[in-house]
């Protein structure tokens, strides 16, 4: 019976699975340090060295006198809280219609909301100036003087870009709620305002809060749109790029990204602060709703949500379009020369995106699983640090952190300069650009497998790399698709980090969309954006075909995979 | 080492979370070959105490030792044990033959030894036609047996189960603890049974340890848990116990309920007494009737039906004095 007892070592060795816990733990905590930490150290740095060389304030003193600063900073201040005040709203009534009420073609309706996703930013603009601009049909056709350009066109084009977000949070707060109040509600004779105001609006406040410090955020650090349809009316994002590219002083980039940190900084903290208390909004014993059908409240639901729609959709319509037509809006003879790509480097940024989209999909799925495992086997108060320190990429502006890349790794005295000029840096700035985005999906789908399963692998004898391997892993595998999908999407429209980073060589699609833009080649940008939009919905058939498949695939082994799994995956924006 | 020597012994585990006590100063022996319950209400610290015996759980203070041997610094994964928790918990990617040969592999077994181990599992426990099916393919039972068939194929040095007949209906959870009580004396293995059913304790466990705000309250056969309760909590617990006071001498006293008579008539001696039928539910093998004897409550069970239990007559009963239980405690 002795033999029963262990395997028979004279003493217990040294834990090998907490050094295998430790070792995710380091190749977390490594590239987070030299791809976040480092890049922010460096403008930090950059913006204190004064011109004579010295450590002091003298690059804030010079910004910080300029009117022109001021009116910047008053700039991005105003058009960010326009934007979000009517963002919020107009997401909030089409998240209330979607979740609240029994209007028709939810799906459809949904899924055209979600469209702005998938472009790069400046694909806003560019449509609503094919509309409105100078050279746009309306103005071009009514013979029209509409002026769309500056503090309007950008809160526009950032209304569309930023809504699917703010309506996946609200649609998320909309979606639960206790019957049994909106019953008492109504049995104590609350009219349907009064209950609105006295019920659903205090019931999904926080879901409010969040999206307006989401939508804050992601307009006062958008550059796509600005630079666009912004013409004379800067802002911070924009500025950054004029210091730095236009007039090579980096030092009042950095400065100005600093000053662009704090903003974009506040507003992540104080959401993830309310995100973090938000947890016992639902009671248990609580009902979920169910949805009567009210055929004139339906029927104005759907009115609204598709005319919000339409909005979404007709950019994208134009933008495509314009793209096949010889020169809008004066010819609009069907021709495809604007996909020739005469100029600049051709067709190659599109490649260079998809290689750079690839290689962050894999990167961004080895960091942010890494991470999530790393957490999940850690002391907790070692695995908060590690959560904080995933999700503070979130509140750093892409220019901030592209400008960080340029004044780090562009630095011989720092050895990993031979990144710089590289595929590899485009792909990893891209990865902790969204490094918290891919973290919480990660650490969400992996909070949904139970701690059973490790702690069953380990009673039978397994180490904690084959439990990884073995256990975590396949089941982690429709996350793992999700979370790929994500960063490859990503880098595809991303324009702000990779901006500054971007050389002849490594040129990117998004870049190329800016750059055709800004020579006047509006249609040709419209034609390099369809491309862009074209492989990002090839990308999102192709993971979709692959869970369908998984479904049906050997049998019921995915099937099982995917049930285990599948009902925890995250919706990730 | 012969059986019903001491194989597995505890002593002075402590454990607190955030400054709750779960654990206090336990100590305990299990024989080799053993089948050892612990039974007690939800957050006594029983389950806490099996995790702490797998090495799932960090004691605050604790000596376990197994055939003499020091588990302190020996990881869950070295220990040798063989876990069932409730939630079966199966790999749901793999089939149940790979499930059961993970121990073995996790053990770098030779592949001949472990297909001819996991088909000796199968037919340990009846599932050999459903090798290749998935987890979620099988009923609950059958999940559970796949998950006891894994945990044994590794020959553990200890059989933990933690609740594993509570996820299941009332049917399958009776079958199923027969099947374990009849596995484990087929192959003598030392097992620790979390519980909070009294029934499934008493019906497969050769010695209860009944558990009670992170102490232990009385170790012993199920017979005499149920005969010589140390205490009242160990009555309540363990079957049903009337608590009667001023009887025959003593000031608090208990008595079970199928310990008191109903006699006819006036009755043939001073143990006997008048008491009112209160409320009389029939129950299938035995009729439970709750009566009010000079003010006190009483529940009795007869066996078979009883049409003579009228709620609001009268009965005369028996409290025998031989059967009264002496009941220390938080009297």
């Amino acid at each position: 019976m002795m033999a029963r007892v262990l395997a028979g070592r004279a003493r217990p060795s040294f834990d090998t699975d907490r050094l295998a816990v430790f070792a995710l733990a380091a190749a977390v905590v490594v590239p987070l340090l030299l791809f976040v930490a480092l890049p922010l150290v460096a403008i930090l740095r950059l913006s204190f060295v004064t011109p004579a060389g010295g450590i002091g304030l003298a690059n804030y003193a010079t910004a910080f006198a300029s009117p022109k600063f001021a009116r910047i900073v008053g700039n991005s201040l105003l058009v960010s809280a326009t934007t979000t005040l009517i963002t919020v709203m107009l997401a909030y009534g089409f998240a209330y219609a979607q979740k609240r009420t029994a209007m028709p073609c939810k799906r459809a309706l949904g899924a055209i909301a979600l469209l702005p996703l998938y472009a790069p930013s400046l694909v806003q603009a560019l449509g609503i100036l094919f509309l409105f601009g100078r050279n746009g049909i309306v103005n071009r056709t009514f013979g029209l003087g509409i002026d769309i350009y500056g503090f309007w066109g950008i809160v526009i084009a950032d209304v569309f870009y930023s809504f699917p977000h703010a309506y996946l949070i609200l649609a998320a707060a909309l979606a639960v709620g206790d019957a049994r109040l909106y019953e008492s509600a109504h049995m104590l004779g609350a009219g349907a305002a009064r209950i609105f105001r006295t019920v659903t609006l205090p019931s999904t406040r926080y879901g409010i809060i969040s999206a307006t410090f989401v939508v804050f955020t992601i307009v006062i650090t958008d550059f796509g749109n600005p630079v666009v349809i912004g013409a004379d009316y800067g802002v911070l994002a924009t500025e950054i790029y004029n210091q730095v590219s236009g007039q090579s002083r980096l030092e009042l980039g950095a400065v100005i990204g600093v000053v662009l940190l704090i903003p974009a900084a506040l507003a992540v903290i104080i959401e993830k602060l309310i995100a973090s208390t938000q947890h016992a909004a639902i009671t248990a014993g609580a009902r979920p709703l169910s949805i009567a059908r009210r055929p004139a409240r339906d029927r104005a639901a759907f009115a609204y949500a598709a005319l919000v729609c339409a909005g979404i959709a007709a950019i994208v319509i134009v933008v495509f379009v314009a793209s096949f037509v010889r020169l809008w809006p004066y010819n609009m003879q069907p021709s495809l020369r604007h996909y020739r790509f005469e100029v600049q480097n051709g067709i190659a940024p599109l490649w260079t995106s998809i290689v750079v989209s690839l290689m962050a999909a894999v990167i961004g799925v080895f960091a942010a699983v890494t991470a999530a495992c790393a957490a999940r086997w850690l002391k907790p108060v070692l695995a908060q640090a590690l959560y904080f320190l995933s999700v503070v990429p979130a509140a750093i502006p892409g220019m901030v952190l592209g400008l960080g890349y340029l004044l780090a790794f562009n630095d011989p005295a720092n050895p990993l300069e031979v990144l710089y000029g590289t595929l590899l840096i485009l792909a990893i700035c891209n990865v902790y650009h969204y490094h918290a985005q891919g973290y919480l999906i990660a650490t969400t789908s992996l909070g949904q497998i139970g701690r059973v399963f490790d702690e069953t692998s380990t009673c039978l004898g397994a180490r904690a790399t084959r439990t990884l391997r073995a256990v975590i892993l396949p089941l982690l595998a429709p996350a793992i698709a999700s979370i790929a999908v994500f960063f490859f999407v990503r880098s595809m429209v991303t324009l702000s980090a990779v901006i500054f980073l971007v050389t002849p060589v490594t040129q990117l699609a998004a870049v190329s969309v800016l750059l055709l833009d800004d020579s006047g080649n509006q249609n040709q940008a419209a034609a390099f954006s369809v491309c862009i939009m074209l492989i990002v919905g090839v990308a999102l058939a192709v993971f979709h075909a692959l869970v369908t498949l998984a479904g049906r695939w050997r049998g019921g082994s995915a099937r099982a995979v995917a049930a285990a799994a599948s009902p925890y995956v995250a919706t990730h924006a | 080492m012969p059986p019903g020597t001491v194989y597995l012994t505890l002593r002075g585990i402590r454990k607190s979370f955030d400054g709750l006590t779960a654990l206090d100063d336990v100590s305990l022996d299990v024989d080799e070959g053993e089948f050892v319950c612990f039974l007690g209400p939800s957050g006594c610290g029983k389950t806490t105490l099996l995790r702490i015996v797998a090495g799932l759980e960090e004691p605050d203070a604790a000596d376990i030792r197994i055939a003499g041997r020091n588990l302190a610094d020996i990881p869950a994964r070295e220990r040798n044990f063989g876990i069932v928790f409730q939630s079966y918990s199966l790999f749901p990617n793999m089939s149940v033959a790979r499930n059961i040969a993970y121990g073995l592999e996790c053990r770098q077994w030779r592949r001949n030894d472990v297909r001819a181990r996991v088909d000796e599992m199968l037919a340990l426990v009846n599932l050999a036609e459903h090798a290749g099916k998935l987890p979620h393919q099988l009923s609950g039972g059958q999940q559970q047996r796949v998950a006891i068939a894994r945990a044994l194929a590794p020959n553990p040095a200890v059989l933990l189960l933690d609740e594993p007949l509570s996820a299941l209906d009332a049917k399958v959870r009776e079958e199923l603890r027969a099947e374990i009580k009849d596995l484990q004396s087929r192959l003598r293995i030392t097992t620790i049974m979390v519980t909070h059913d009294q029934h499934e304790a008493m019906e497969v466990a050769d010695r209860i340890v009944v558990m009670n705000q992170g102490r232990i309250e009385q170790t012993g056969r199920p017979v005499e848990l149920y005969e010589r309760p140390a205490n009242r909590f160990v009555a309540a617990f363990v079957g049903r116990m009337n608590v009667v006071r001023d009887v025959h001498g003593h000031r608090v006293a208990g008595i079970r309920p199928e310990h008191v008579e109903l006699v006819n008539g006036r009755g043939v001696d001073d143990d006997c007494r008048t008491a009112r039928v209160a409320r009389a539910v029939f129950l299938g093998s035995i009729t439970r009737a709750t009566l009010d004897v000079d003010g006190q409550t009483l529940t009795i069970e007869l066996p078979g039906r009883r049409d003579d239990l009228v709620p609001g007559g009268d009965v005369a009963i028996r409290i025998p004095r031989a059967a009264l239980l002496h009941l220390d405690g938080d009297a």
